[in-house]
């Protein structure tokens, strides 16, 4: 591909930036997992204990693809705003920005893998074959992601104030993406609100392929695709759209 | 003379390029005072005109200098035919890779070190993978930044800066159009003196390159030709001398 050179450079800044003043670097990205798991069995443990099996597991599963797609969205907000100089100077295809943005992100979540393997381990869940299905659920996940980083990224342009509204968002939807709680604790109506969640799509069949050994069911599949094509069709087109103009407000 | 250059293509053709910006009477930067606004119907745009039917063609070999007050719309020309902004009326006809713009300080990640940032811009200005290597010692060399490559460009002086910048956007021979956005006037009296030799001989090789400054005496130093914006009209375009004391007098006349 002939962006591949620039693309791989802006990942690599992105990444260096990111820990570029701490000690720990990159090993943060395993660590900060870890402790925010350790943190929430210590909390949750016991109180789900009956109703989830590996409880850390559980969280786990969940958490590293939160932390992917909120990361990856994010990034990929501030990143026309953040290069507004260098939009300037290049005639690269804008996309550029916002796509290093996630592939950057995307490349933590290859990281937060280890400590993830390692948990797995601890836990004595074996390998079993539909494990594989785990990276075909991580790809459209990336490709949602993709998709709404591209809108906020020109809805950040005209208006700054999305980060904050994005961020009281992002509240609102973990809570509705069982991170850390059963689905099944909820009422019935809320279950089915939960169903539709397509982050909780995502996860939902990463702890059904990894945790329990289970291909996830045929309406999962066909909404995890429908919402990353859809997401990322709209987030191109609407980018695509605006790229031209944002400069002025930026 | 005239005669002689109609032969060649100008690598630069703006024709009527008109550039109107639509900003709000009250600037409304939150989504919640645009929201109101719109819901109000108060929500009033005015039309600034930042350029108006700006005409002229640059040929290979010139240096032509843009001068003009501040606001005269100077950089959103520049933004213009670098392609980074499409204008809202007439068009520029310029083979769009071979532009480089060059502007202080910009493209640089102040938390990375000189030699990530060469690399990274360079990769922006288009160079290959391969190219950035073959190139990097000369970049280094030109810059005079042996030993402080491993340093993080926030600790750099702005005269170090705009040297690597300089040095990255000349390493490739030939470019097309180098664009200079107040770039000239930094840096010490010995660099300034080695660029401006660099910019001679590309510009012995058909280079052309369109300056940008507030500074009379270097556009007077360095251009064979000059234009004058003002209010984003071209008012002058010609010798050096008469352009830029028509624009000093303008500058003196009293409001």
């Amino acid at each position: 591909m002939k962006y591949s050179f620039v693309t791989q450079q802006l990942v690599q800044r992105e990444l260096k930036r990111k820990y570029s003043r701490s000690r720990l670097g990159i090993l943060w990205s395993v660590l900060n997992p870890l402790l925010s798991m350790a943190v929430l069995s210590l909390v949750f443990s016991t109180m789900f204990r009956k109703s989830i099996e590996n409880y850390p597991v559980y969280y786990l599963t969940g958490l590293i693809l939160w932390n992917f797609f909120t990361g990856a969205t994010n990034a990929a907000m501030t990143s026309l705003a953040d290069n507004r100089t260098l939009l300037l100077q290049t005639r690269f295809p804008r996309a550029v920005f916002p796509l290093s943005r996630v592939l950057a992100s995307f490349v933590n979540f290859l990281y937060s893998l280890a400590a993830y393997a390692v948990i797995l381990a601890v836990f004595s869940i074996r390998p079993v074959w539909t494990m594989v299905l785990f990276v075909p659920i991580v790809a459209l996940l990336g490709l949602f992601a993709m998709g709404v980083g591209f809108l906020l990224s020109i809805l950040y342009a005209y208006f700054g104030d999305i980060r904050h509204l994005y961020g009281v968002l992002l509240t609102l939807w973990m809570y509705l993406s069982a991170l850390f709680y059963p689905v099944s604790l909820l009422p019935e109506t809320m279950q089915k609100v939960i169903g539709e969640n397509p982050i909780y799509c995502y996860i939902a069949a990463a702890r059904d392929c990894m945790m329990y050994g289970q291909v996830p069911p045929a309406g999962l599949w066909a909404r995890m695709v429908l919402w990353a094509v859809f997401v990322f069709w709209a987030g191109s087109r609407c980018f695509l759209k605006n790229q031209g103009k944002i400069i002025q407000s930026l | 003379m005239s005669v002689e250059k109609e032969r060649v293509h100008p690598v630069i053709s703006v024709r009527n390029v008109s550039m109107e910006f639509r900003i709000p009477k009250e600037s409304s930067d939150s989504l919640k005072e645009y929201l109101i606004r719109v819901l109000t119907r108060q929500h009033s745009l005015r039309t600034l005109k930042a350029l108006s039917e700006v005409s002229f063609d640059v040929f290979p070999g010139q240096v032509v200098g843009i001068v003009g007050s501040n606001g005269s719309g100077k950089s959103t020309l520049l933004k213009i035919i670098s392609g980074a902004m499409p204008p809202t009326g007439g068009q520029v006809i310029a083979d769009r890779d071979q532009i480089h713009l060059l502007t202080l300080g910009c493209g640089f990640d102040r938390e990375l070190t000189a030699r990530e940032n060469v690399y990274l811009n360079a990769a922006l200005l288009g160079y290959g993978r391969q190219e950035i290597a073959d190139r990097y010692p000369q970049i280094v060399k030109f810059a005079q930044l042996e030993g402080f490559m491993d340093q993080k460009i926030k600790n750099f002086s702005s005269g170090m800066v705009s040297r690597l910048a300089f040095a990255i956007a000349t390493a490739r021979e030939l470019p097309g159009v180098l664009i200079l956005d107040e770039i000239l006037s930094v840096g010490d009296a010995f660099f300034r003196k080695k660029s401006e030799e660099k910019i001679r001989r590309m510009i012995r090789g058909g280079t052309a390159v369109l300056l940008v400054s507030h500074s009379v005496s270097a556009v007077l130093g360095t251009c064979s030709r000059v234009l004058w914006l003002e209010k984003g009209k071209l008012m002058m375009d010609g010798e050096p001398r008469q352009v830029c004391d028509a624009y000093l007098a303008y500058g003196r006349k009293p409001v």
